[in-house]
């Protein structure tokens, strides 16, 4: 579902509205099929910077326009909508793809699973183009997966942003999960005093 | 795989590689985990699941048979599905493979193999060795330039020679490529010493691990400055045998005590300035060899005497605080002697010692 939001309105400032991208947590934020590893982060900035892509974009690899892009957030955030900015020629996705809270989906997982909400997306070069969501299915999102599984026809398929509109809530989801704990004691992460002179040593 | 011409022969070289690279991995970051699979024989088979645990990979090596033709896509089709149930998402994922037997794939199919594993970010090491079929290293050759993104991934042909497959992947980037951890484990081994550099554990000891790296260094140094020596002797300089021989003297001097005299030096200057020349005649290593003890014995005496003088300034400063506390608690009596508080100066004297003996123990010691 897309709807035409005509910019020239006064009565609210549409930047506060897609200010999710505050919420992102850059440092995990990863792509499958990108070309440069670690460009997936200059896909996300304010609404005003949206066609502004002097920092990079995100491009796939040539021949192979699939992409996925993992978004984790640092509080749960419900949805609004999607604004996904493309490139030109033919190398704007065609499609999109949300699954919800769910860690580590490659390729062969994207394809075969049932996402929560599937789009078709038009060229949006300007950036005027957003995408609703059915936003009873996106009120606790804690990470966010996007597949791209085509474009129109182009190469490789780029982006240069993904805004998303929606609200913070400041809760946390449940996380003692995911969490890794030390199995063995890794000394460079322990610096002691001894390492860095002389002395006696002792553990800080 | 029984064939000879890598010693002992190709299937033992392999094992103790394989073990070898295992041990690195496991050793270079606690979180690491490793699984192996074998792709002759009946079919694919994994023998151990990632694991961080080095005894399960080591005792899973035993008892594998040689038989059969290798199958190379579906060896990293299942390696690829076993990396995709890895516990731990977060960790990066790198499939090893020693390619031993004829790869009987073309070069079209393996390319695409290679492409499917770029997208999905899976970092390839192709070790080729064994049987050397026509287009087998270029068929490897493009499988790992088809995955490689940003040099991540690389192959190594190994000629079949007299040294050992482990001793020249040591040095290959496939054990370099992940940066210090993996090199120090690999010059530790091949030193035959445990996986820490240079035998000590840099968490029981921190001390003597940091004194063993700084000894090294002064060592290099030594050695560096030794070559130079050497180098000054045969042109035909004089003054460099005359520093090596006031050295040799500060060497054998190290188990008396400090203060020697002067014509103790003097009359052994000529001695052994003699015996000097003639051993810098035979080989200039004789001199780095020797240079390297005195400079180990040196450090031992610095340490001693940093501790001496510690112990000594330690003493000194209780004695003084003891003393400063006791003059002035004395005057502080003597000034108000008709006053009856006694007890009260008493405590606070004492409490004054106690903190000027701390104060002044966190100075000598910070």
């Amino acid at each position: 579902m897309a709807c035409l939001h005509d910019h020239s309105c006064e009565e609210h400032d549409c930047s506060s509205d897609w200010s999710l991208y505050k919420h992102i947590d850059l440092s995990k934020v990863s792509a499958l099929n990108e070309a440069v590893s670690g460009s997936v982060k200059s896909v996300f900035r304010a609404w005003e910077q949206r066609l502004n892509s002097s920092e990079g974009h995100l491009e796939s690899n040539e021949g192979d326009p699939e992409l996925i892009v993992f978004i984790p957030f640092t509080s749960d955030v419900k949805i609004k909508s999607i604004s996904v900015v493309g490139g030109a020629d033919g190398t704007s996705p065609a499609k999109m793809r949300a699954f919800i809270n769910r860690d580590g989906i490659d390729f062969s997982d994207a394809q075969n699973m049932q996402p929560v909400q599937e789009w078709d997306l038009v060229e949006n070069l300007q950036g005027v183009l957003e995408y609703q969501t059915r936003y009873s299915r996106f009120q606790s999102v804690g990470n966010i997966t996007l597949h791209f599984p085509e474009n129109f026809g182009g190469e490789t398929c780029q982006i240069h942003y993904i805004g998303l509109k929606g609200e913070a809530t400041q809760l946390k989801r449940d996380v003692v999960a995911t969490i890794v704990y030390e199995v063995m004691p890794n000394p460079s992460d322990h610096k002691t005093r001894a390492e860095t002179g002389g002395g006696l040593s002792q553990v800080e | 795989m029984r064939n000879g011409d890598y010693s002992p022969n190709r299937f033992q070289a392999q094992t103790d590689t394989v073990n070898l690279i295992c041990g690195a991995k496991t050793q270079l970051n606690p979180e690491n985990t490793v699984g192996v699979l074998t792709m002759a024989g009946k079919g694919v088979r994994v023998l151990v699941t990632p694991t961080s645990d080095l005894g399960k990979i080591l005792a899973c090596m035993h008892g594998l048979e040689i038989g059969s033709e290798m199958n190379l896509a579906a060896g990293i089709q299942v390696a690829q599905l076993a990396l995709k149930h890895r516990q731990n998402k977060k960790q990066q994922q790198r499939i090893i493979v020693f390619a031993g037997g004829p790869v009987k794939y073309d070069k079209k199919m393996l390319e695409m193999i290679g492409r499917k594993l770029k997208k999905n970010s899976i970092a390839l090491d192709v070790v080729n060795f064994g049987e050397e079929d026509e287009g087998k290293a270029e068929k490897l050759e493009a499988l790992v330039a088809a995955v490689n993104n940003n040099d991540s991934s690389h192959v190594v042909h190994v000629p079949p020679g007299p040294s050992a497959l482990s001793d020249v992947l040591i040095s290959s980037p496939i054990f370099t490529g992940d940066g210090e951890g993996g090199s120090s484990f690999a010059a530790a081994a091949a030193g035959g010493v445990s996986g820490f550099e240079f035998g000590v554990d840099p968490n029981l000891d921190p001390e003597l691990a940091l004194a063993l790296r700084v000894s090294m260094e002064e060592e290099r140094a030594r050695q560096e400055a030794a070559a130079e020596e050497a180098a000054k002797q045969e042109s035909g300089e004089h003054s460099a045998s005359q520093d090596a021989t006031i050295s040799e003297n500060v060497n054998t001097g190290t188990t008396e005590p400090e203060n020697k005299s002067k014509d103790q030096m003097d009359d052994e200057n000529a001695f052994l300035q003699q015996a000097l020349a003639m051993s810098m005649g035979d080989s200039s290593s004789a001199v780095a060899t020797r240079d390297t003890e005195m400079s180990e014995a040196t450090t031992d005496d610095h340490d001693l005497q940093l501790g001496e003088n510690l112990c000594w300034l330690a003493k000194f400063h209780f004695l003084t605080c003891v003393l400063f506390s006791f003059v002035f608690s004395l005057s502080l009596l003597t000034i108000r002697s008709d006053v009856v508080h006694y007890p009260l100066c008493l405590y606070l004297c004492s409490i004054l010692l106690m903190l000027l003996v701390i104060f002044l123990q966190y100075c000598c010691f910070p």
